[in-house]
């Protein structure tokens, strides 16, 4: 039940000239999926974690309302995503899980220099791959974060079908995972919509495309490989 | 108000469960169905409903047996896990030594009920509310004792001034001493020192109670560093993207984007 999530002509067939595809449907799903279902969970669970927050529950019809929404998107959140892993854009997902623990020389020499570039100057860095280092400092923690919070929110579901110690150990790994991935994804909407040089990988979440300028810019060894496949093959640039 | 306690002077009790009975009464909770799980016990372990049960235990040590029976309920602890787990603020320490739930402010999250060493709050689903002994907090402001200390026939169970029944406990246990060279008082110094202080025959874990209990540590990491330190890092980014924008506002890099931007749209530069 491969679902189709993307069509192999929009890499040749770019919409306008100057464009390129850097994500096909399935990894926009996946992406938007996680990000709408993680602020649901988020601002659910802050209700829980936080007295002050907790009146704010009042727009989901009450606390234990939004303690039922939390456990049902709770599941759309580990479902959907990993089931994108499984069934539809196999490829694309495990390209990005397997690029993203690869560490290049590139990819450290971006993460030193870009906290510049963060502020508003300008880092100097080499050619980076599809995901560049920050990109998969970014996707390590929401990974982690995922995969934590999923089993220690499992483990608080259903807490009397596990030992006590677990149930225990299951709410700082919760909130742990939380924190990290809030932190993480301040900084990640801050480049996305207001970092002025980053902003403009935006659309490639929102149609897939990024413009060829940005590509070279940002992301040289990945748009030298989407343009010469074959001459590239073999150089892991992801 | 002056500190508070209660002697369970497990020497003198009976297991005639009457306590079971008076707390249910006065606390209104309804009777449940029970079976014999071994020797006279029919409670395995507290419920939302029943907040104080008596556990019996059969030790042979030749030539004789001995019977340990202990009147278990919530030991109303000095620094009390629960109060520390509680996600609502929904419980509430007196200076008397009271450890209370306020119903109307817990959500039945549970966090009580996972972090008590004793296993003592239980959470009640379909009410979303945990429940647990309130030491007839109602009863002793009204200069009562609690239900199950009026109705103790052969007077295990006491309550009183704790300076004045601490070493009333110590002398009786002196006395026990002499039959029972294991026996012990428990709860001095247990959790900060609990309000209900048993005077127990011998070691702890022959009651199926915790040698040293002690406040979780996943609790104290959890409620301690991961909540400050996650606040910090989170407050950190948020600071860190206010600084960003800042530095972006001061190189005029908005100002040059909406710029190319025209550009673009005019068809010029690009």
């Amino acid at each position: 039940m491969a679902i189709r999530t993307h069509n192999p002509e929009e890499f040749q067939q770019p919409p306008q000239p100057d464009k390129v595809l850097r994500f096909t449907l399935g990894e926009r799903v996946s992406h938007w999926t996680h990000a709408l279902s993680f602020f649901l969970l988020l601002f659910t669970g802050l209700g829980i974690l936080s007295l002050s927050f907790r009146p704010a529950l009042v727009v989901f019809g009450g606390i234990q309302v939004a303690r039922l929404i939390h456990r049902i998107v709770a599941v759309v959140f580990v479902v959907v995503v990993s089931g994108m892993f499984i069934f539809g854009n196999t490829k694309y997902h495990w390209e990005w899980l397997k690029s993203i623990f690869h560490f290049t020389k590139a990819d450290r020499q971006h993460i030193t220099a870009f906290p510049k570039e963060f502020f508003g100057g300008h880092g100097n860095y080499p050619a980076q791959g599809k995901f560049n280092g920050g990109e998969k400092i970014n996707s390590l923690i929401t990974l982690f974060g995922s995969i934590f919070i999923t089993l220690s929110g499992l483990v608080m579901w259903f807490a009397s079908s596990f030992p006590p110690v677990l149930v225990r150990w299951a709410y700082p790994v919760h909130d742990l995972s939380m924190f990290m991935m809030t932190a993480s994804v301040i900084g990640h909407i801050y480049l996305g919509i207001l970092h002025p040089d980053s902003c403009a990988a935006l659309p490639g979440m929102l149609n897939g495309y990024v413009s060829t300028k940005f590509a070279k810019a940002h992301h040289a060894a990945w748009y030298n490989q989407v343009e010469n496949p074959t001459t590239h093959e073999g150089e892991n640039s992801l | 108000m002056s500190k508070k306690m209660v002697l369970v002077d497990t020497s003198k009790c009976t297991g005639c469960k009457a306590c079971t009975v008076a707390c249910k009464e006065w606390n209104e909770l309804p009777a449940e169905k029970t079976q014999l799980l071994t020797s006279y016990q029919t409670m395995k372990e507290f419920t939302p409903k029943t907040w104080t049960y008596t556990t019996f235990t059969e030790k042979y040590e030749y030539p004789k047996m001995n019977w340990y029976i202990r009147k278990a309920q919530c030991f109303h602890c000095a620094e009390p896990a629960c109060l520390k787990s509680c996600s609502s603020n929904a419980i509430s320490k007196t200076d008397s030594g009271y450890v209370v739930i306020e119903q109307e402010l817990c959500i039945g999250c549970g966090y009580c009920v996972d972090n008590c060493p004793f296993g003592v709050p239980k959470l009640d689903n379909s009410r979303k509310k945990a429940y647990k002994c309130t030491g007839c907090i109602d009863r002793v402001e009204n200069n009562l004792t609690p239900a199950c200390v009026q109705t103790c026939q052969p007077g295990c169970l006491e309550y009183g001034e704790r300076e004045t029944l601490l070493p009333q406990a110590k002398k009786r246990l002196s006395e026990v001493q002499k039959t029972h060279p294991k026996a012990r008082i428990y709860g001095e110094t247990e959790m900060g020192g609990t309000t209900f202080v048993y005077l127990l025959l011998d070691a702890p874990e022959v009651y199926g109670l915790p040698i040293n209990p002690t406040t979780p540590l996943s609790l104290t990491i959890w409620k301690d560093i991961v909540r400050p330190v996650g606040g910090i890092a989170v407050g950190g980014a948020a600071a860190a993207v206010f600084v960003g924008v800042f530095g972006n506002v001061l190189r005029g890099a908005y100002r040059e984007q909406a710029q190319e931007e025209k550009d673009a749209q005019k068809g010029g530069k690009r």
